[in-house]
């Protein structure tokens, strides 16, 4: 015969019900049946007053409360690359320019930036007509530093097949100099870019910019223009 | 009866016993944040928090998490952190909303801004000037180190744009600004280094000369927000040449710094 609480807890296992049986009516252990209830009891409740006084849960959780730790967080405000273009030599032609770029971003809208890029400068009219060298060959080594400061304006890029990029329009302005015909010239630069991010710390770079510096090389001191062309590919650390 | 009485009795201590582990249980489990370890979290404690596509204010919102979810924290640019929530969606939130979150140990967020005022956020800066050494342009880079609120080491590297030479300057400087909780502090500075001159090519007296420098100065730095600020100052440098005479020089210059 079984009472309701038995039918609900007792009946699926009937092994655990006939060893309960076994242990609290059986005459021969009628003492034990007190002895165990009597720890049963006590155990319970001696667990029960634990487990209050610590807030312990009887299953401990595996997973500890997290700390958010500053120092883990990955931070990409620091951005390397490198770009390739053609820049034009005031009286020198144009040539290939290489060069590499350190950007450091103060806020969304503003960042520092480092240049530095090389080239080779080719001949003159006057050298290809007349048939005469202006410069030795390591004075025809170009090479030019910058650095400056940037704003951004940022944008979305949507391509066809529903690609969509982050990307910024930026204006920069720098100084620093320029070595061409055995000179160090106090160098200005200007320009603008265009800024694709590919993903959140890989970014290409469409740049056109301008660099102006005096030269005396031909007798007289006046201004020199070069402007440069070049794409880039940036990574944010 | 007692039969009755015993049963009833031991079933119930294990409906109690079991049901208070299991209750315990779940509340925790239910308070816990998500499993995914790797990534911090934090929790909203606002209303609301926009989500925008991109690290800046000219991005859309185009979503918001409500008081109570979890988020986690993927790579902070800026102003702005990347999150994620449970759902899988990803996109950035303002530094300035993330400060107001709670992270696992019910606290807010403990993410220490660089602060015009904290000197333990501002230990090292490095900047970039530009202006002028007796009517010859200079660009420097430097890199200092506040060994105190007071006092820091600086490591300086200049290039002198002049017409008859180019000169690279090494100096080593130390600083000290009385006034440092000043918003515009200025600073008086003693350094020692080393000139390399390099006349041009077109001149006849083509040797490069190496000459010992020792230079005192005083300036002025302008926070302008917790991070960066505008430094400007005036240095006068004594060349001690081999010959008769010590030069002298005057350099002025204004630049960016940032601090680290």
């Amino acid at each position: 015969m079984e009472n309701w609480t038995q039918r609900i807890f007792l009946a699926p296992c009937r092994h655990v019900n006939g060893v309960v049986k076994r242990l609290f009516f059986n005459k021969e252990l009628t003492n034990m049946r007190f002895v165990a209830l009597l720890v049963a009891m006590l155990s319970s409740g001696v667990f029960t007053q634990t487990s209050l006084a610590q807030e312990k849960p009887l299953i401990a959780p595996d997973v500890k409360p997290q700390v958010v730790d500053e120092s883990l967080i990955d931070t990409e405000n620091f951005e390397v690359g490198g770009f390739a273009g053609v820049i034009n030599i005031e009286d020198f032609e144009s040539s290939i320019l290489l060069g590499g770029r350190i950007a450091y971003h103060l806020s969304e809208h503003f960042f520092f930036e480092g240049i530095y890029a090389i080239a080779e400068g080719g001949e003159t009219s006057f050298e290809k007509l007349g048939n005469v060298q202006l410069l030795t060959d390591s004075d025809r080594d170009y090479s030019y530093y910058s650095f400056g400061f940037g704003v951004n304006t940022p944008g979305q890029l949507f391509l066809p097949g529903n690609y969509t990029f982050n990307t910024n329009f930026y204006l920069a302005g720098g100084i620093g100099a320029t070595t061409f015909a055995g000179d160090d010239r106090f160098t200005y630069s200007f320009g603008a870019g265009y800024q694709v991010l590919l993903t959140d710390w890989i970014a290409l770079h469409i740049t056109a910019k301008e660099h102006v510096y005096k030269v005396d090389l031909l007798g007289e001191e006046k201004n020199s223009f070069n402007s440069e062309f070049s794409s880039g590919l940036t990574f944010f650390f | 009866m007692l039969r009755k009485l015993i049963t009833k009795s031991l079933t119930l201590l294990i409906i109690l016993v079991v049901s208070s582990a299991v209750l315990q249980a779940e509340l925790v489990w239910a308070e816990q944040i998500p499993v995914d370890a790797k990534l911090a979290k934090v929790q909203v404690t606002e209303t609301f928090v926009e989500w925008r596509s991109g690290p800046a204010e000219g991005f859309p919102v185009f979503h918001v998490s409500e008081r109570g979810e979890w988020l986690s924290l993927i790579r902070r640019k800026t102003d702005w952190m990347k999150v994620s929530d449970k759902s899988g969606r990803d996109g950035w939130i303002k530094m300035a909303d993330l400060l107001l979150m709670i992270d696992g140990s019910g606290e807010k967020v403990n993410i220490v801004e660089p602060q015009f005022d904290d000197f333990n956020t501002r230990r090292w800066e490095a900047g970039l000037m530009s202006g002028e050494f007796e009517n010859a342009a200079v660009n420097s880079a430097y890199a200092g180190y506040w060994m105190t609120e007071n006092l820091s080491l600086e490591l300086w590297g200049s290039q002198v744009l002049g017409d008859a030479s180019e000169i690279k300057i090494i100096n080593l400087n130390i600083l000290h600004q009385p006034f440092p909780d000043w918003r515009v502090s200025p600073f008086f500075t003693l350094g020692a280094g080393m000139l390399f001159i390099n006349p041009k090519a077109t001149l006849a007296d083509q040797n490069n000369r190496d000459e010992e420098t020792m230079n005192a100065g005083f300036g002025l730095r302008y926070y302008v927000s917790n991070r960066y600020f505008v430094r400007m100052e005036v240095k006068e440098y004594k060349v001690f040449t081999n010959r008769e005479t010590n030069e002298e020089a005057t350099e002025w210059k204004i630049g960016l710094s940032v601090f680290f």
